[in-house]
């Protein structure tokens, strides 16, 4: 049995990596991946955190919900840049910028 | 006649007809079209035949009988009421006569002289109402009613000055006759009012109460009336350039009528004369008649010999009104309408007659010059005949009214320098020089024109003038002999001077037969001296006052026009722009305040809150990521300061 | 109908305003013929007036009704009334303004543009001048009078000459200047004068009439008459009186307040000269008689002299600017300054005469200024110049229409048999008996104002012999083809005044003893008040 610990820092990592990744990539389709690196990386908190609780699944549950919201969330995610993309030729966020001007 | 005739209804209805048909006359001209004008020179002509017979009636009725007044209301303002009113005595219904007589035979006379002339309505529309002008003038009771028609007579005579208003010199002349003429009517216009405040009425039968240096100074203001209508020095510059219009009205209204208007209503108003200005009315008389008398010396244009002869003939009158004989000065108006209305239409035939020959031959030169004059007694004899009676008269040749009338003059002024020696001799022998004078003169013209070599017009076929013309100068030739006036030719105190005067009886026969002797001497004198003639340009321009008139107010009433036109837009229209620009300055001032301080505290304010905005607003970029990264470092921090 | 006919006066013309609203602005004809409506209707109504005026009876065919009461409390109540009425002299004025605006109205057949607004202006215009001559509230007056000024500034200012910017603004602020001048004597009288109808309580009333007699004034208020304040060299009474002096001299106008109008005239178009120079000068006369004298009474003794001076040199000062016009209707508004001296100097003489002729010389310069700016409008509608050395000899061209000049030029220059003569032989009476019989004007001031007389015959004679004698000819670039001669509505418009100042001129009863009784009361009440208010203080 791995100490808990070891999760918090797996998840830990993976946000950190997926932060990064939502903030530092051009790419839109990227952010959406470092976005799905975060809520993974969330699943395994909760997943982690079950254990603390023998008799109950909630964790487990509330991961499953989290991976279908994932789910949706890309497919919409992925629906809004390719259409962004036909309006504006881009995928790059920084250059959707009408509301700025 | 008893008062009684006076109420009859064809005296009231001839009264009335005498003053309306002239005016109807001068309304009729308007109704008439211009296509039938001719009309007019029947019809004008046949009305003043009518208007003469109603005076004629009036005269019948009137004369040497009481007084006639009758009076209508005219307006009523500050409890008095202003009246137009007939005053009918010995005086007026003599001036009706003489007035309607000789407009009678002006408008007859012009048929002839204006026919084809394309204002001929104009013409006699003028004559008529100059006509009722006039007598309103003789008729009037009251001083503003003189007045009234006083002031009518002059727009009737610069209507009929002007009448060929396309030459300028006639429409000049037409004005200057106003304008002087109005000059007198100012003096008038103060001797009304001073009358007005200090007696309260205008009526001649009133009037009387004044005295005191009021009654000096009022009468001296309506003597200046008389001056500018009389053409008495220093005013009398308007007469001869009058000239300028047709010569039957010179002969109606610048010889028998209008100036004789003065004359008439000094006469009237005789009364409220004070002696001292009587002196001064005497002493102005004279030194016209010398003027006048001078003048006509000298001129070479006919109708310009006649108009200064007019001018001193005038001035006789005025003289002898100021030694205190009206009736005298009347008597000669009387006589001088006719001979002068006489010369005046001769002169007119004769300018006529040479006209038509010009028109004829194509030729050019001033036929009323008499330099180009010369020996027409056998071309024009009808005419010769005509100037050789009237200008006895003028002359004042025994057996001529003129004589008669001159005498009547001459008479009055020997009463008035009484005994004594004073200056009232000069103005006694003033009067014999003019009479000298006025027979060289006369002589001079009629020599100059109808004896002697041909001139200018040997050339010419001239024919005399159409009867319509010749009957009224025979008529009112005839008038120039002595039975018209008194039965003796050698006594003043006919018909008329008893009837203007009775009672006042002065008589003396030397002076008649002294002043016959002088006249034949004179004659003599002009006969023996034909050839000579004197050049002084002085008195050819009438002493140069035209002229001076010109340089002392024509020219400096012009530049104070100016000037006050200059005054208006650089005075008190500059006080007017500097005030506005001054008020644009200030504006300005304002609004430069308005804009760099108080604008620029609120935009300092504003530009403050911008600042911030774009601070705070450099936050917001519209970069999903930078939000992100700043939640996440806010986080971080939130944690590390929970943390720590 | 007689207790309201002359809100019916006033109020028809705007009623036709409302009514010309609803017509499409590119039409011209059914606003013509409205204002000419309307203006003949006003006929109507002033002949049953005249028809039942009585002569020696005062104000008639009063209308009074409450307009603003306003209860300030301890400062008393405001008390401002809507109240109108006619006597000898504004009934003389009515009828010539009725008369003019008819005039005006044919005279405007020549507008073509915006006609609309044209027309509805000079029905707002009509309405302003009947409620100014028949207002007996000061504060009604004053907005009447206020109310003239715009349309006219918009009639001059959009429908007038190359520089009527300039000239329209400046006709706009001398006026306002004057209001101005006016409004605060308004306000002083306001604030010393009560209604003596309402005991007990403190009323302030703008009641004219009130304020004319002496007894209204409040005690120890500023125009108190028995202890006037001391204002600098003056007190305050006569300050009051100098401002409204000044505030309808400018109006009149008088010299040297004078430069508006020649503008104002050369300016404006036809029909808008002749409103200004016939009926809108008279509002200054009016404001004088009917305000300034009656009010301050002493004042207008102690400053006569000083009324009758300026009287005598708007007189010679106008003429003499007349004389040196090279613009006919310049020539033509300077004339009309130096007429309307008559009226300050007729009514500084404060004698029955003079002051009846003061009226009479307002109506006779109405009817004869009205026609001569018709005249210059004739011609300047044909060749669209003025300048009197552009023409010679037209007499022999446009016969009908010179005469119609010599009429009009003879008038003005007080021709016997004229109106204008009457006017001015009873000012010259007047002014000369003043001194007499205790009035302010020395007999000297008669005399000087007789060189107006020589004036103005010399500048109208030489115009005559510039423009219409001596040979034909035209410059400038005149047509041939321009000069025609008076067309049937020029003479419609031309006749009926050149009819009147003859009639009025040979038979003046009708006229004068409308304005007599008027006159009459006006000189004894205004010498007798003056004199005793200045004797006992």
């Amino acid at each position: 049995m791995f100490p808990i610990e070891h999760f918090l820092y797996l998840g830990a990592l993976l946000f950190s990596v997926g932060l990064i990744v939502v903030i530092t990539k051009k790419n839109m389709i990227m952010v959406l991946l470092g976005i799905e690196l975060m809520l993974n990386a969330s699943n395994l908190n909760l997943i982690a955190f079950n254990q603390l609780h023998t008799n109950s699944v909630n964790g487990q549950m509330f991961a499953l919900f989290v991976i279908i919201v994932a789910v949706c969330e890309a497919a919409v995610g992925l629906a809004i840049v390719i259409q962004v993309y036909k309006y504006y030729q881009t995928s790059v966020p920084g250059e959707v910028n009408e509301l700025n001007e | 006649m008893d008062i009684q005739s006076y109420h009859s209804s064809f005296f009231l209805t001839s009264l009335v007809s005498v003053l309306v048909i002239p005016l109807i006359s001068f309304a009729l001209s308007f109704i008439i079209s211009e296509k039938y004008s001719w009309i007019v020179s029947f019809t004008a002509p046949f009305l003043l035949l009518i208007s003469a017979f109603a005076a004629g009636v009036v005269f019948y009725y009137t004369w040497n009988n009481e007084p006639f007044t009758i009076a209508w209301h005219w307006f009523t303002s500050a409890g008095y009421t202003f009246t137009m009113g007939i005053l009918l005595n010995n005086t007026s219904a003599l001036m009706l006569v003489v007035v309607t007589v000789i407009s009678f035979f002006v408008h007859f006379y012009s048929i002839g002289y204006m026919a084809g002339d394309t204002g001929i309505r104009r013409y006699f529309a003028m004559l008529g109402f100059f006509t009722f002008s006039m007598l309103g003038i003789i008729l009037s009771d009251n001083l503003l009613a003189i007045f009234f028609f006083w002031e009518l007579v002059g727009f009737s005579s610069y209507m009929l000055i002007g009448h060929w208003n396309e030459k300028p010199a006639a429409a000049d002349a037409a004005k200057r006759a106003f304008i002087i003429n109005r000059v007198g009517d100012i003096g008038f216009l103060i001797g009304l009012m001073i009358l007005w405040t200090h007696t309260g009425t205008l009526n001649l039968v009133e009037l009387g109460s004044l005295s005191g240096s009021w009654q000096t100074a009022g009468s001296l203001c309506i003597f200046c009336g008389v001056v500018g209508k009389s053409a008495q020095f220093p005013l009398f510059t308007w007469l001869p350039d009058a000239m300028e219009g047709p010569t039957p009205v010179s002969a109606l209204i610048h010889a028998a009528t209008m100036v004789a208007a003065g004359v008439f209503l000094l006469s009237r108003a005789h009364f409220i004369f004070p002696p001292n200005v009587l002196d001064i009315v005497a002493i102005t008389g004279s030194i016209t008649a010398l003027a006048g008398a001078l003048f006509a010396l000298v001129q070479f244009d006919i109708k310009k010999i006649l108009a200064y002869s007019t001018i001193s003939q005038l001035g006789f009158m005025v003289i002898a009104l100021g030694v205190g004989a009206p009736e005298a000065a009347l008597l000669h108006l009387f006589t001088h309408a006719f001979f002068k209305a006489c010369l005046f239409l001769a002169a007119g035939s004769l300018i006529h007659s040479l006209h038509q020959a010009q028109h004829q031959s194509h030729t050019a030169f001033d036929v009323q010059d008499v330099r180009n004059l010369g020996g027409l007694h056998k071309k024009l004899p009808f005419t010769f005949i005509i100037f050789i009676l009237s200008g006895s008269a003028l002359a004042g040749l025994p057996f001529f009214t003129g004589f008669l009338s001159k005498d009547a003059i001459l008479t009055a002024i020997m009463n008035w320098k009484g005994s004594g020696f004073s200056w009232k001799w000069m103005i006694f022998g003033c009067a014999f020089i003019v009479s000298f004078m006025t027979v060289l003169y006369t002589f001079r013209m009629i020599w100059v024109v109808f004896r002697g070599p041909e001139k200018s017009t040997a050339q010419l076929s001239i024919s005399e003038p159409p009867a319509v013309m010749r009957i009224p100068m025979a008529l009112l030739a005839a008038a120039s002999i002595w039975i018209v006036v008194s039965w003796n030719p050698f006594d003043f105190v006919g018909w008329v001077f008893a009837g203007l005067h009775p009672g006042k009886y002065f008589h003396s026969g030397i002076i008649s037969i002294f002043s016959a002797l002088w006249i034949l001497f004179a004659l003599l004198i002009a006969y023996l001296t034909k050839n000579k003639s004197i050049r002084s340009s002085m008195l050819l321009n009438g002493f140069y006052l035209p002229k001076i008139y010109h340089v002392l107010i024509e020219i400096p009433a012009l530049q104070i026009a100016r000037f006050t036109t200059q005054a208006d837009v650089k005075w008190i229209d500059g006080f007017i722009h500097s005030a506005a620009y001054a008020q644009l300055i200030i504006a300005h001032v304002a609004g430069w305040f308005d804009r760099v301080i108080i604008d620029g505290m609120v935009d300092v304010t504003a530009q403050v809150s911008r600042g911030i905005g774009s601070f705070t607003r450099s936050f917001q970029s519209g970069k999903i990521q930078l939000y992100i990264f700043w939640a996440a470092f806010a986080i971080i921090i939130f944690i590390i300061w929970t943390l720590l | 109908m007689e207790e309201i006919v002359i809100s019916l006066l006033i109020f028809i013309p705007l009623l036709a305003v409302f009514i010309a609203l609803f017509f499409p602005a590119t039409s011209i004809a059914p606003f013509r013929y409205l204002t000419l409506g309307v203006n003949l209707l006003q006929v109507i109504f002033l002949i049953t007036i005249l028809g039942s005026f009585e002569l020696s009876s005062g104000v008639q065919f009063v209308e009074q009704q409450p307009w603003i009461t306003l209860n300030l409390g301890s400062w008393g109540t405001l008390k401002a009334e809507y109240f109108v009425g006619l006597d000898g002299l504004s009934m003389p004025l009515v009828g010539l303004s009725v008369f003019i605006m008819l005039v005006a109205t044919l005279s405007s057949w020549t507008i073509h543009k915006n006609a609309k607004g044209y027309f509805i202006l000079l029905l707002i215009l009509n309405a302003a001048i009947i409620g100014s001559f028949t207002a007996l509230d000061f504060l009604l007056f004053y907005l009447f009078f206020e109310f003239m000024l715009l349309p006219m500034f918009f009639l001059i200012a959009l429908w007038g000459g190359p520089n009527r910017e300039y000239a329209s603004i400046k006709f706009f602020l001398y006026t306002l200047l004057g209001s101005i001048l006016i409004l605060i004597v308004m306000i002083g009288l306001y604030i010393s004068v009560h209604d003596p109808s309402s005991s007990g309580e403190l009323v302030h009333s703008f009641n004219i009439l009130n304020m004319s007699s002496p007894v209204n004034f409040i005690s120890n208020s500023i125009l108190d008459p028995n202890n006037p304040w001391q204002i600098g060299w003056f007190n305050a009474r006569q300050w009051g009186f100098l401002l409204l002096f000044l505030g309808f001299a400018i109006k009149l106008p008088m010299v040297p307040f004078h430069t508006w109008l020649p503008d104002a005239h050369v300016e404006a178009p036809t029909p808008i000269s002749v409103i200004l120079a016939a009926v809108l000068l008279k509002i200054g006369g009016y404001g004088l008689i009917r305000i300034a004298f009656p009010i301050f009474p002493d004042g207008a003794i102690y400053f006569g002299w000083f009324v009758g001076l300026m009287g005598v040199i708007s007189i010679i000062y106008g003429g003499l600017n007349a004389m040196s016009s090279k613009d006919l209707k310049r020539l033509i508004a300077y004339s009309s300054i130096s007429h309307m001296g008559f009226v300050l100097l007729g009514l500084a003489s404060l004698t029955p005469e003079g002051v009846a002729g003061s009226i009479y010389q307002m109506i006779s310069h109405g009817i004869i200024s009205g026609m001569l700016f018709l005249l210059a409008g004739v011609l300047y509608d044909r060749t669209s110049n003025r300048m009197i050395a552009n023409y010679s000899g037209l007499s022999g061209r446009m016969p009908s229409y010179t005469a119609m000049v010599l009429i009009g030029f003879f008038a003005s220059m007080g021709l016997p048999g004229f109106s204008g003569f009457i006017a001015e032989i009873m000012v010259f009476l007047g002014a000369f008996k003043s001194g007499s019989i205790g009035g302010p004007l020395h007999e000297s001031m008669a005399i000087v104002a007789t060189l107006g007389l020589l004036l103005s015959a010399t500048y109208y004679l030489w115009t005559l012999q510039r423009m219409f004698f001596g040979p034909y000819h035209l410059k400038g670039n005149i047509g041939e083809s321009q000069i025609f001669d008076l067309t049937k509505r020029e003479y419609i418009m031309l006749v009926p005044l050149a009819a009147a100042t003859l009639f009025f001129g040979v038979y003046p009863q009708p006229l004068i003893e409308i304005i007599d009784p008027f006159a009459k009361y006006f000189a004894e009440i205004v010498l007798k008040t003056g004199t005793s208010l200045k004797l006992n203080p």
